[in-house]
């Protein structure tokens, strides 16, 4: 009762914030830098399934343009990796793993994947890591009380990401 | 003499989470000195208003300040705090349901 009048007092006047903050207080916190990143992934792959088929040559300017889209794929799976690697370990409290007990479990999986596609040519490894990460970014958008959609990205390789609905 | 505050952060859980009130004042101060153990709020100038435990008073009016989290960012990071940064103890504690 009592919090809920402070609340809505703090709505209407904005009661001054008293920080507890652990690590640099920002608290900017997004998996969207992950989402896009693993979407990069699936993009470089196409890109390379395209440009193997209508490139018969393997000379030195094939070998050139390929080993560029395999050094964005690499830098994208490693980034998809390190910004959910902060979220989990910066962001993720002792409370929000009660309630979901499945993220390390969760992460475990995008890190496994990540290292996949960098192995490997393997689209479909590619959009398992898009939807690991979709799935970690519904949870994290949970965590915060914020409703979220789907909707495909507005750009190729267009699939579908988790987005939050504000 | 009496502050309304929200906490924002995850330093000082599980006694206080992020969304809780509390009321601080200095008036408790006029009767004693700030000692182990109090939950205070005060003003650093480079982070702004923070709140956290007092671990101990060190010489010259100084007070090491920190949180119950290991990453919290207190007095292990910014060293000790002065005393007439302090804006109040916590006197009342209402907690987010």
């Amino acid at each position: 009762m009592i919090y809920q009048i402070l609340n809505k007092l703090d709505q209407k006047m904005h009661i001054e914030n008293a920080k507890a903050h652990c690590d640099i207080p920002c608290g900017i916190y997004d998996p969207i830098v992950a989402q896009i990143s693993a979407l990069t992934v699936v993009r470089m792959l196409d890109l390379m399934t395209e440009f193997e088929a209508k490139t018969p040559d393997r000379n030195k300017e094939y070998m050139n343009s390929m080993a560029r889209y395999i050094a964005v794929k690499e830098e994208h799976a490693e980034r998809a990796k390190a910004e959910i690697r902060v979220i989990w370990g910066d962001y993720l409290k002792a409370q929000h793993l009660e309630k979901y007990p499945n993220a390390h479990a969760l992460v475990h999986k995008i890190m496994q994947l990540g290292s996949k596609v960098r192995q490997t040519t393997d689209r479909e490894q590619a959009t398992q890591l898009v939807d690991a990460i979709n799935e970690f970014a519904q949870m994290f958008w949970e965590t915060k009380g914020i409703a979220t959609k789907r909707a495909k990205a507005p750009y190729a390789p267009a699939l579908e990401l988790v987005y939050p609905a504000l | 003499m009496l502050r309304l505050l929200k906490i924002t952060g995850d330093s000082l859980t599980p006694e206080f989470k992020e969304g809780d009130f509390v009321f601080v004042s200095r008036i408790p101060f006029w009767f004693h000195s700030p000692s182990t153990g109090e939950i205070i709020a005060f003003r650093h100038p480079g982070y702004g208003l923070l709140i956290k435990r007092i671990q101990h008073t060190t010489p010259k009016d100084g007070l090491f300040v920190i949180g119950s989290h290991p990453a919290s960012i207190d007095s292990r990071v910014f060293g000790p705090i002065n005393q007439k940064d302090v804006i109040g103890k916590v006197i009342w504690h209402i907690r987010k349901p």
